[in-house]
């Protein structure tokens, strides 16, 4: 099949910038990657883009395929070229570029680095000749967080990042989580109050492109919720972020409805709220500021309030009670190329799910069956 | 006419009733008849599934469980947060049998009705951005809005994850534009429209929110678009009032008009005031509407 990809050149020693085009010949079943190996063969050897073991696993052939990060060695470029589309492909974003497709991975590693990613154990010795035996389904809480790779491509779109480049970020707090919730880890408080810092969980703008973008399912935007999650049980809540949430949980069962005008102040606190008379009054006079009393009151409050005096009894709390729900959703397939979409860039990338689910078989992938 | 139970959360209960008074005139014509649900509770945004994530399931499934009961297949939202925490929540209920079976226990113990996983979750852009309902919105569009050039911003959770929400592509969606073009106006196209407007993080962490927000604002202007049109509240309340705050950090002066999806119909079908309450804005919507009416 006849394969088009336009890439962008780049130089950071002189930069120089092109978009330049390429045409090759390539097998039906080639990858982006492939494709690029034949550019770099036949077409111009000065091309520059990372790579190693072709299968997905190393991490090493991250870069963005029409303004989105893709592994290239997991993107099939059948459907593509099929459809005539020649894709735009670029080096990741929130990254300094070094050369074309390559960028210099410093910053991503001091984030990683600084997650302190490396276990420390607290658990007891078994006894002699017997193993310490963790169940999976303690396991399954960092099963997901356990299947990054490094690549990086969560952090290329990081909408937080782009605003705040020192948001430690997606890839760096799901690595973090994979160990928050590692039973045999001995410093999740202290990882805890780390990660609840400036630059760190409460930055999150839930922007989900994490999710959308990670090739291997393991969703960062939920390993920071997971966080977020196990931060506030054990009581490390007092970032304005954790206590924008509790808030919101406050609210629902005393109300039923967010108490969107006392959010401010309980969140930020009274000094900070003072400062933001003028900005408030200037909504105010818009209707954008509920009078909070008296009380705008869901009729079935009483309902709601009671589920979480029930639900608290239960002890389904911290990141559980997010971990519980993947089961089914680990089923879902991201939507990819809707034949509605212009442009006609159909099947851009197949950005399926986690290889395994917790604690069931391996999945088939799309178009495999 | 398609019956559908009607979800307003939070915000187009309050401080974005204006939301709500301009869906509820438009529906009738677009073929939707709204069921209010009236004993429902917030979905707890991001913030109680991150805070108390078990909760988080239960207050969803309640309202999965009232909208049910009013026999509806389809639970109409008019937020992207609302549209994404309650579809998440629903699937994890339909795709699990067990945690359903808990779920509805609970649920059963203070009173709510049981959930049987039968419905659908759909946010209003999807109600009329296809089918009948895009078919009625253009037959209501007759007054039009010739000459006027509308920026779309779709915000995060109404694309995004697309596994959950799943409409369209979610790098390259359509939605909005075939929305905009069906009432006659031009629909603007700029990077920025597929990204965050920084709500979430507005509060805790305003400076790192304004650097988002600023992109879709500057970027819609450059581009000569007259005003934005979005289907989410909590965007709408940032672009539209936290632009004073962007004018104070920057000194750029946007003075961008900020739409709900339902308003710039509700334009184009030649609503008035009492339907549209343009007059509930921060930013003024007149230099748009004097364009038109010219």
């Amino acid at each position: 099949m006849q394969v088009g990809l336009k890439i962008w050149r780049y130089d950071s020693t002189t930069g120089d910038r092109a978009l330049k085009e390429y045409e090759v010949d390539a097998p039906e079943e080639a990858t982006l990657l492939d494709c690029l190996d034949i550019v770099k063969d036949r077409l111009d050897g000065s091309l520059a883009y990372r790579k190693s073991c072709r299968m997905m696993i190393c991490g090493s052939c991250g870069m963005r395929m029409d303004g989105g990060a893709v592994l290239a060695c997991k993107v099939r470029m059948y459907d593509m070229a099929s459809a005539g589309h020649a894709p735009v492909i670029s080096a990741m974003g929130n990254l300094p570029i070094v050369k074309d497709l390559v960028v210099d991975m410093e910053p991503f590693w001091q984030k990683f680095k600084a997650m302190k990613p490396w276990l420390q154990p607290g658990y007891d010795q078994p006894p002699a000749d017997e193993e310490h035996v963790i169940s999976q389904e303690r396991m399954n809480v960092i099963h997901k967080e356990s299947l990054c790779i490094n690549c990086g491509c969560c952090v290329s779109e990081c909408n937080s990042m782009e605003s705040d480049p020192e948001f430690l970020g997606p890839q760096a707090l799901a690595k973090g989580m994979r160990f928050v919730g590692d039973p045999r880890d001995a410093a999740k408080t202290e990882r805890l109050d780390q990660y609840s810092a400036e630059h760190g969980i409460w930055d999150c703008t839930r922007c989900y492109f994490c999710n959308e973008r990670c090739p291997k399912g393991v969703d960062p935007r939920d390993a920071i919720a997971k966080l977020g999650a196990e931060a506030m049980k054990a009581g490390i809540d007092e970032d304005m972020g954790a206590k924008h949430a509790k808030w919101f949980v406050h609210s629902a069962k005393t109300t039923g409805w967010l108490r969107e005008t006392e959010l401010v102040p309980k969140t930020q606190g009274i000094v900070s709220s003072i400062k933001e008379m003028k900005f408030a009054m200037g909504l105010a006079v818009k209707g954008k500021v509920p009078p909070p009393f008296p009380p705008h009151v869901a009729e079935g409050v009483k309902e709601s309030r009671a589920l979480f005096e029930l639900v608290k009894e239960q002890g389904v709390d911290g990141a559980l009670g997010i971990v519980q729900g993947e089961r089914a959703l680990s089923r879902l397939e991201h939507e990819v190329g809707h034949a509605a979409g212009g442009g006609g860039d159909t099947g851009v990338g197949s950005r399926d799910q986690a290889d395994v689910s917790p604690g069931e078989e391996p999945t088939r992938k799309r178009g495999g069956e | 006419m398609k019956r559908v139970a009607y979800y307003k959360g939070c915000l187009a209960s309050l401080s974005a009733k204006e939301l709500d008074i301009s869906t509820q005139a438009l529906s009738p014509k677009v073929g939707l008849e709204l069921v209010e649900l009236e004993t429902v509770t917030c979905c707890g945004a991001g913030d109680i599934h991150e805070a108390e994530p078990d909760y988080y399931l239960h207050l969803n499934a309640r309202i999965l469980a009232y909208a049910e009961a009013t026999g509806s297949d389809t639970l109409m939202t008019v937020c992207n947060v609302c549209t994404l925490n309650l579809r998440q929540a629903n699937f994890q209920l339909q795709g699990d049998e067990r945690l359903l079976e808990r779920v509805n226990e609970n649920l059963a113990k203070v009173g709510v009705p049981e959930y049987r996983g039968t419905v659908d979750v759909r946010h209003f852009l999807w109600m009329v951005a296809e089918g009948e309902g895009y078919d009625l919105l253009k037959a209501a569009a007759h007054k039009g809005l010739k000459g006027l050039k509308i920026a779309p911003f779709y915000g995060c959770q109404i694309l995004r994850p697309s596994k959950l929400l799943g409409f369209e592509d979610p790098d390259r969606p359509s939605s909005l534009e075939r929305i905009i073009e069906a009432c006659g106006g031009e629909a603007i196209d700029y990077p920025a429209k597929i990204k965050c407007c920084g709500f979430p993080i507005i509060q805790a962490r305003e400076e790192t929110a304004l650097g988002e927000l600023i992109q879709p604002i500057e970027q819609a202007k450059e581009a000569g678009a007259d005003a934005i049109v979005t289907p989410c509240p909590l965007c709408h309340l940032s672009l539209d009032a936290w632009q004073s705050k962007l004018k104070k950090q920057t000194g750029k002066d946007f003075q961008m008009p900020i739409l709900h999806l339902s308003q710039l119909i509700g334009v184009a079908a030649g609503f008035h005031e009492a339907e549209l309450r343009f007059k509930r804005h921060v930013v003024s919507v007149e230099p748009m509407l004097d364009k038109l009416s010219v």
